[in-house]
C-alpha cells in the first residue's frame, strides 16, 4: 500500500510554475529523498500533499485513498520555516499540538515527557520556548511532528543549523522509525546529506522531475568513474590520458575518468602512475555523487548550456538568458 | 469543532496568564475612574466664589440689592450641587472708587461691579453699568437685572402705600415643579452610566480587535501557521482566535462591570462623586450590552483578521488599521447626538447601519425607544454583515497567512477572492 502517491501534480502561483507534472509514489519502511536546489518546488510539493494548497490540476492519494483532511492526523509534519509560540511553556505547546493531532491531553503529556528524554532535553520542559537555543526549538519542532506516531513523517530540511551530534541523534531516530516501518519524505537541497540514508528519490528542478527511483538502481545505471585520491608529493599522475578533468585540492584531488570501457583497468593505471612519484594515503573509486548525476541531468535536459560547467548555485535563479529563450 | 476549541482554549489561557491582561484589567477602569472622578472634581473645584460689587451713593438701594441677592450668597442647595457662591460688597462713591474697583477686577479679586449713577432728574431711574471681569459672568448680569428690578418694583410699590409683607407675597416667584415619566426618572444617571459602558464597548472593540490582527501578524512572523495549516483549516483557525481573543475581553468587561457595580453600591463612590453620579445599570441594559458588545467585536476582528492576514508587521498594520479606526472614531463622534435625541432621525439612520450599530443601537435601547422591528433589524442586518465579512476574510485569510514578504495590492486581493 503506497503511503503518498502524486499523480501528475500541477500548481502555478500567479505566473510562476511551482510545480509542473509531478509523479511519485512513497512507500511504507521506507525513506524517500525529495531533492532539488532552492525553489526548484519540493516545499509547494509537500504543501500539496498535505492539504494546505490545492494542485491546479492532477491528483493526490494519502494511504490509498484520495486526499482527506481526516488522514493528517497520520502525518507528521516539520516545516522548513519552524514555528512554534514563542512565548508558550515547552510542555504546554507540545501537548497543544499534540491535541491538534487527536491525542488526549494526558497522552500527549506522557509522550512528551518520553520523547524529551530520548532526544536528550528533558531539562528544557518547564522553559519558556524562547528561552531555548535555536537547536534546542528545532529539537522540540521535532518531537511535535513525531508525537502522535504519524505514519508519514514529513522532513523538510531537518538539519539545517544544528550541531553534527545532534544532526546525527535526528537521524538516527529517523533510521529507527524507518525500521518500525514509518514512511519517511526528507526535502533537502544537500543531497550529499542524505545520500546514505534514503531508498528512493526524487530529483526536481524548477518544479519537473529529473530523476526519479531506486537509489541503489539509480547509482548502478552509473559507471564507477570518480577518483578520489589522497596523496602527499607529485601531482603529475593528473596528466595521466584516462583523466578527463579534475579538481586539485590542497592534499587530495577528485578526478573523473574518460568515458570508456575499461574503466577498472584506467583507474589501476592511474594509481599505478600516482604511487610512481607521490605516496597515496587513500584511493578510491566510485560512481558520480548525487549532486554530479544531478548537474548532469540538468545539462542534458538544457542542451543550449552544454558546453558549459553548472555549478549548484547557478541551478538555484534561472538566469536571464535562460528566461528569454 | 474541536480545533477551534483547542485554539480558542490555548489563545485563551496564554493571553489570561500574562501581565499584560492584568494590566490592563486594572489600568484601564483606574483611568476611567480617574477621569470621570476628576472630571467632576474639577467642576466643582475650578471655579471659584464670584464676588460682586455693587457701587452707589443711594446706600440703601445697594443694601436692598444685597439683600435680594441674599439667597444666592449662601443658599445651601446651591453649594451642593457644586454652583460657586456670590459674595456681594456694597460700596459707597468715593472720589477714588472707580480705580479702587478697577484695580481689584485687574487683580482677580472682583469678578465684576454694578455701578449705579444716581439719575440726573429726580424721578427718572439711576442708570445701572455691570462691568464684568471676564465674558462669562454674563448670565450674572440678567441675574443682577432680575434683582434690581424686584428691588425697584418693592420701592414704588413701598411709595404707592403697599406694606412690606404684601408686596413680598404678590413678588413671590412661582415655582414649577418638575416632573418625569417614571422610565426616565434616573435618566441623568441611566445616561452616565450608559455612556461608561458605551466607552468600555469602544475601547474593548478597538484594543480586542487590533488584538486578533497583532497575534495573527505574530503567528506569521513565527511562521507558526505551517505547523498548523498542516492539520487544521485556516478557517477554524481564524475562527478559534476570534472566540479566544473575545472571550478574553469579554472575560475583562465582565470583571469590570462586576466590579463597577460592587463599587457603585459602596457610599464611598456615591459621597465622592455626588448623588448625580450614582451608577445605576438596569439588566437589560446589561443583556443589551453583550449581545452589541460580541455582535461589535465579532465585526471588527474580523476585519482585523483580514487586516492582519494581508500584513507582515507592525508598521503596516498601522497604515490599514484606519479600517477599524475611522467607524469606531465616527461612532464616537455621533455619541452626543445620539444621547441628546436618541430618537432622532439621524440617530435611528446610523443605528441600523452595520458598522455603527453595535455602539449607537445600545445607546438607542439603553436611552431612546427604538421599536422592537428596529432592534431586530438592527441584530439581522449585523449579522448578515458580519457573515459577510467572514466569508471574504477566510479566504483573504487562507492564502495571506502562508505570503511573507510584499504586501498584496487590491487586485491581488480581488483575486484571493475568487480563489475557490
Amino acid at each position: 500500500m503506497p503511503i503518498v502517491q502524486l499523480h501528475h501534480v500541477r500548481k502555478v502561483y500567479d505566473s510562476k510554475v511551482a510545480v509542473d507534472d509531478l509523479s511519485f509514489t512513497i512507500e511504507p519502511g521506507t525513506m524517500f529523498g525529495l531533492l532539488g536546489p532552492n525553489g526548484s518546488g519540493k516545499t509547494s510539493s509537500i504543501r500539496m500533499m498535505i492539504g494546505i494548497t490545492v494542485p491546479d490540476s492532477g491528483s493526490v492519494s494519502l494511504f490509498d485513498q484520495p486526499f482527506d483532511r481526516r488522514m493528517l492526523a497520520r502525518v507528521g509534519y516539520l516545516p522548513e520555516e519552524r514555528g512554534l509560540y514563542k512565548k508558550m511553556n515547552v510542555l504546554d505547546q507540545l501537548v497543544f499540538l499534540g491535541q491538534l493531532h487527536g491525542l488526549s491531553g494526558a497522552e500527549a503529556r506522557r509522550r512528551s515527557h518520553q520523547w524529551c528524554e530520548r532526544l536528550d532535553i528533558a531539562e528544557a520542559i518547564p522553559k519558556k520556548t524562547e528561552d531555548l537555543s535555536k537547536g534546542m526549538q528545532q529539537k522540540i519542532q521535532f518531537i511535535a511532528s513525531l508525537l502522535h506516531d504519524p505514519e508519514l513523517i514529513i522532513m523538510d530540511e531537518p538539519f539545517t543549523g544544528l550541531d553534527p551530534v545532534n544532526a546525527v541523534l535526528l537521524m538516527d531516530t529517523l533510521v529507527e522509525l524507518r525500521r518500525q516501518g514509518k514512511a519517511v519524505l526528507f526535502s533537502t537541497h544537500r543531497m550529499d546529506q542524505v545520500e546514505k540514508l534514503c531508498d528512493n528519490i526524487a530529483l526536481i528542478h524548477r518544479g519537473s522531475l529529473v530523476l526519479s527511483g531506486s537509489m541503489r538502481e539509480i547509482k548502478a545505471s552509473y559507471p564507477r568513474n570518480r577518483v578520489h585520491i589522497a596523496f602527499a608529493g607529485d601531482d603529475w599522475f593528473l596528466r595521466h590520458p584516462a583523466v578527463e578533468e579534475y579538481k586539485l585540492y590542497p592534499g587530495y584531488a577528485d578526478i573523473k575518468l574518460r568515458p570508456s570501457p575499461t574503466l577498472d583497468q584506467d583507474s589501476q593505471a592511474l594509481l599505478a602512475s600516482a604511487i610512481g612519484r607521490a605516496r597515496v594515503d587513500r584511493f578510491e573509486v566510485t560512481e558520480p555523487t548525487l549532486e554530479e548525476i544531478f548537474i548532469e541531468k540538468v545539462r542534458e535536459a538544457s542542451p543550449s548550456r552544454n558546453g558549459r560547467e553548472l555549478s549548484m548555485a547557478e541551478l538555484e535563479q534561472p538566469t536571464r538568458s535562460e528566461l528569454n529563450a | 469543532m474541536h480545533n477551534v476549541w483547542l485554539i480558542a482554549r490555548r489563545e485563551y489561557i496564554e493571553r489570561i496568564r500574562t501581565r499584560g491582561f492584568l494590566i490592563t484589567t486594572i489600568m484601564i477602569p483606574a483611568i476611567m475612574a480617574g477621569f470621570i472622578f476628576g472630571s467632576t472634581f474639577l467642576n466643582s473645584k475650578a471655579k471659584p466664589d464670584t464676588r460682586i460689587a455693587i457701587v452707589s451713593s443711594d446706600t440703601q438701594l445697594a443694601l436692598d440689592l444685597q439683600a435680594e441677592l441674599q439667597p444666592l450668597m449662601r443658599g445651601s442647595q446651591a453649594r451642593a450641587v457644586g454652583h460657586p457662591r456670590l459674595i456681594v460688597d456694597a460700596m459707597d462713591i468715593g472720589p477714588d472708587t472707580r480705580s479702587i474697583v478697577d484695580q481689584e477686577l485687574a487683580s482677580g479679586d472682583l469678578d465684576g461691579y454694578l455701578w449705579i449713577a444716581p439719575a440726573r432728574t429726580p424721578g427718572a431711574r439711576p442708570t445701572f453699568t455691570f462691568t464684568p471681569r471676564s465674558s462669562d459672568q454674563d448670565a450674572m448680569r440678567s441675574v443682577l437685572a432680575g434683582a434690581l428690578s424686584r428691588v425697584l418694583l418693592r420701592e414704588q410699590l413701598a411709595h404707592r402705600g403697599i406694606v412690606a409683607a404684601d408686596a413680598d407675597t404678590m413678588l413671590q416667584p412661582v415655582e414649577i415643579v418638575a416632573a418625569h415619566l417614571p422610565r426616565h426618572e434616573d435618566h441623568e444617571s441611566a445616561q452616565v452610566s450608559v455612556t461608561v459602558l458605551f466607552f468600555l464597548m469602544y475601547m474593548v472593540i478597538m484594543l480586542y480587535g487590533m488584538n486578533v490582527a497583532r497575534s495573527i501578524i505574530e503567528e506569521k512572523t513565527s511562521r507558526i501557521f505551517e505547523v498548523m495549516l498542516a492539520t487544521i483549516r485556516p478557517a477554524e483557525m481564524m475562527a478559534g482566535k476570534i472566540i479566544g481573543v473575545g472571550s478574553v475581553g469579554l472575560t475583562q468587561v465582565a470583571i469590570w462591570l462586576a466590579a463597577g457595580m460592587l463599587l457603585a453600591r459602596s457610599s464611598m463612590v456615591t459621597r465622592l462623586a455626588g448623588h448625580s453620579l450614582q451608577i445605576t445599570l438596569t439588566g437589560p441594559q446589561v443583556v443589551y450590552f453583550f449581545v452589541y458588545f460580541i455582535l461589535g467585536y465579532v465585526f471588527y476582528s474580523s476585519i482585523a483578521a483580514a487586516l492582519g492576514a494581508m500584513t507582515n508587521s507592525e508598521q503596516e498594520l498601522q497604515q490599514l488599521n484606519m479600517f477599524l479606526v475611522l467607524p469606531l472614531a465616527f461612532c464616537f463622534i455621533m455619541l452626543k447626538d445620539v444621547l441628546e435625541t436618541p430618537d432622532g432621525t439621524l440617530a435611528r439612520i446610523l443605528a441600523l447601519i452595520p458598522p455603527f450599530t453595535p455602539l449607537l443601537m445600545y445607546l438607542r435601547v439603553c436611552l431612546g425607544h427604538p421599536s422592537p422591528l428596529e432592534v431586530t433589524a438592527s441584530i439581522v442586518l449585523t449579522s448578515a454583515s458580519i457573515y459577510g465579512i467572514i466569508w471574504v476574510t477566510s479566504r483573504i485569510y487562507r492564502i495571506g497567512v502562508l505570503m511573507y514578504g510584499k504586501r498584496p495590492n487590491i487586485m491581488e486581493i480581488l483575486r484571493w477572492l475568487r480563489y475557490s
